[in-house]
């Protein structure tokens, strides 16, 4: 036995560090349970037509007769990847490897001997779990239809419809949101069915021996009480003695009650979610995103920073601690979340890699102290992340950057520079401006030398701007990190370089064009 | 004779950023303040301090400084009082630069109106410069160091008179960069319009007797520019 128990797991370890099986294991997870995998959404596309299709085809069926093509496919083939589906299902649900290796681990510090009988009955008990829980018992009714020619099985295929459930998030929502008001909803069914206990049971007494009774019988007793605690009324039973009536008002009121409790129970229910529902949202947004700016506070500077970022289609989120300023945020079209940009914890709700999806951090709280609290936060979490920050107060400026800010934003300096402008030369000062500013056709532009460009430029003299109508400033070297001004023609152009161009946008597009033909 | 000099209305952090950047083309900086500044601070700065009056009628300083060459710069914190400086000073002074702070584009036009001759929105300034460096950070970095900083590179503003050497030719058809160095970007004319240098309609009309160009280039190259349009 021990032979066996160490062969277990012997093989429980190899498969559990084996790259190649966890790899395939983890790429059915993506595709099978992991909302923010990016190809998970084509496979539940796949799966709801595969659904449509089924449901439509048993529709069809009821009046008219069926090609057998279709009824191989609707019986057969659809079923055999419903069935796939649910074995991968199966078999990501737990892992085998992780029980056997964990009980060997604690047997090991415990000096005790192999439980193999724990280890089955672990392994047994994690897959019925599975086994039972509504969804699986759903896969598996929606197999069934594969025994064709049990008749009476046929009609699962309407467990199928109940499948897309599965593939529908927001069901998915709806059904989280109601669950946390179970214990009003358990009360309510409680209320309920109490009321029509009793009133099936008062009305079936005092109708059934009636001669004109319609109700004859606990069953139709039943019927009526549903019917009528539910306010529907159809009215195809109804009460003819004068107590049978008085019962009737009785339901009738206490039908009122249940739907009103109910209705308010649905309302709160989804009121309280809705905040916590929409910041689910964002936050699945914000994952597919990877040239991310963060804005940390949101007050006037930032405001003007966001609206001038989203005007060029930069991606940007807002975190404020502040639930009013989150809220202006949001009226001002922006994707901003309620979480202080001080703590790690914020980001790690966020459930991103700084590195991988933010480009950079922007504090721009008017307030030095919070600035330097949010560059510290940020900078414990990653080393490298790029962080702008504003500077209130110029006795400030070295907490900031001890802090680990990469370039400070000091509001009087640059009013202090543009006053220097407006006094030295102030018409080429709005010259230039007018050309950073975007406002008319002139602008300025900086073209990335790629791998493309150098295909077919190697030299300046080869750019043959002026027949495009457009002014290089100069080239700014990678390579030495200078800006060369107004280079010669045989100046060499190497990849990473960038071209600082002016002219007309329209004539800039088209140089840019040609430099990639 | 008359001085010519820099006015700062306000004593603050904006206001000594200004006075700090003028002081390399102004001899005469004065700082008007609400209230009496502490005599070490008076010592560590060197400029004139001056206490004001919101309401003051400023008469007096015409008797001292050359006002229509001089500049002033409102710069005080209180929007309104600003405002009310501005007009108080343009009604005293009618051909005088007056350079005024703004917080938002709200007041910008308030202080248009009240007769400010430039406005510099502080908000709109810094985040503009943000955005700058945020979308094309060669280019608000190669700027940065043509506008402010002391390198060689410069940017100045040339006139032309009517004994230019330029005058009457095409800007379009001048190989500003191989044959003089610089970079001519725009041209600016006498009404205040600006054309860029190959614009449709800076092709089709000639350089003109008080025209400015706007050019770029090494500081010899433009002085030698410089000369070369005087000749």
């Amino acid at each position: 036995m021990k032979v066996f128990n160490r062969f277990l797991v012997d093989i429980a370890y190899k498969i559990n560090t084996s790259v190649w099986y966890q790899k395939k294991k983890r790429f059915v997870y993506n595709i099978l349970e992991n909302d923010e995998y990016k190809y998970k959404k084509y496979f539940d596309i796949f799966m709801i037509i595969l659904i449509f299709s089924s449901v439509s085809i048993l529709i069809y069926e009821v009046k008219a007769s069926v090609h057998d093509y279709l009824n191989i496919f609707n019986s057969y083939v659809i079923s055999l990847i419903f069935f796939v589906e649910y074995i991968l299902r199966f078999w990501i649900s737990s892992s085998v490897t992780k029980v056997i290796i964990n009980q060997d681990e604690y047997s090991d510090l415990l000096s005790r001997d192999f439980d193999l009988l724990f280890v089955i009955r672990r392994i047994v008990k994690d897959k019925l779990e599975y086994m039972f829980s509504p969804k699986a018992i759903i896969d598996l009714l929606a197999i069934m239809p594969f025994f064709h020619e049990l008749r009476l099985l046929r009609i699962f295929i309407l467990f199928r419809v109940f499948k897309i459930f599965r593939y529908a998030k927001s069901f998915q929502t709806f059904t989280s949101v109601l669950a946390n008001k179970k214990f009003e909803f358990f009360t309510l069914a409680m209320f309920a069915s109490m009321v029509i206990f009793v009133s099936s049971v008062l009305i079936y007494v005092m109708e059934a021996n009636n001669p004109d009774a319609k109700i004859t019988s606990l069953y139709e007793a039943f019927y009526w009480s549903i019917v009528t605690i539910s306010t529907v009324g159809y009215g195809d039973v109804v009460t003819v003695s004068k107590e049978g009536q008085f019962v009737a008002i009785l339901v009738i009121l206490a039908g009122i009650s249940v739907m009103a409790f109910t209705t308010s129970l649905f309302v709160s229910a989804f009121t309280e979610k809705l905040e916590d529902i929409k910041e689910d949202k964002i936050i699945q947004d914000v994952s597919k995103l990877n040239r991310l700016y963060i804005i940390c506070g949101y007050e006037q500077i930032a405001k003007e920073v966001a609206k001038k970022l989203i005007n060029t289609d930069f991606q940007v989120l807002v975190l404020d601690s502040c639930p009013q300023r989150t809220e202006n945020a949001k009226k001002d079209g922006l994707t901003a979340l309620n979480y202080n940009p001080g703590t790690v914890e914020s980001y790690k709700k966020l459930n991103i890699s700084l590195s991988i999806h933010v480009k950079a951090i922007l504090c721009l709280r008017e307030d030095d102290v919070e600035n330097v609290y949010t560059a510290l936060t940020v900078r414990s979490i990653n080393k490298d992340i790029f962080i702008m920050s504003l500077l209130m107060n110029q006795i400030n400026r070295s907490k900031l950057i001890y802090s680990g800010v990469n370039e400070i934003l000091y509001d009087k300096e640059f009013v202090g520079l543009v006053a220097r402008e407006y006094v030295g030369q102030p018409v080429a000062f709005e010259a230039i401006h007018t050309i950073r500013s975007e406002s008319g056709s002139i602008r300025m532009e900086e073209i990335p030398i790629t791998e493309r460009v150098l295909k077919n430029f190697g030299l300046v003299e080869e750019l043959k701007n002026t027949k495009f109508r457009v002014v290089i400033l100069g080239i700014h070297k990678k390579s030495s990190k200078r800006f060369l001004f107004n280079p010669i023609d045989s100046t060499l152009l190497e990849s990473g370089d960038f071209l600082l161009v002016i002219g007309n946008y329209m004539f800039i597009r088209e140089f840019n064009k040609y430099l990639l033909k | 004779m008359k001085k010519k000099a820099v006015f700062v209305f306000g004593y603050n952090e904006y206001g000594l950023e200004i006075a700090k950047n003028v002081s390399f083309k102004f001899d005469n900086i004065v700082i008007f303040s609400l209230d009496e500044i502490k005599e070490d601070d008076k010592k560590n700065l060197d400029y004139e301090f001056k206490l004001y009056d919101i309401s003051e009628d400023w008469g007096s300083l015409s008797d001292e400084y050359d006002m229509q060459n001089s500049i002033i710069f409102c710069a005080l914190r209180d929007e309104a009082e600003n405002i009310f400086l501005t007009i108080s000073l343009r009604t005293g002074f009618n051909d005088t630069f007056i350079i005024s702070l703004a917080n938002n584009h709200e007041d910008a036009n308030k202080l248009k109106m009240a007769g400010a001759s430039k406005v510099i929105p502080i908000v709109e300034t810094t985040a503009g410069i943000i955005t700058d460096m945020l979308k094309k950070p060669v280019i608000t970095d190669v700027l940065h160091k043509i506008l402010y900083e002391d390198g060689m590179l410069k940017i100045a503003q040339i006139s032309i008179d009517d004994s230019s050497h330029f005058r009457t030719q095409y800007p379009a058809d001048i190989e500003w960069s191989r044959d003089h160095g610089i970079l001519v970007i725009s041209v600016i004319h006498e009404d205040g319009s600006s054309e860029f240098i190959y614009s449709s309609k800076s092709k089709n009309q000639y350089i003109k007797d008080g025209d400015t160009l706007v050019v770029v280039g090494y500081q010899y190259d433009i002085e030698n520019f410089k000369r070369l349009v005087k000749a």
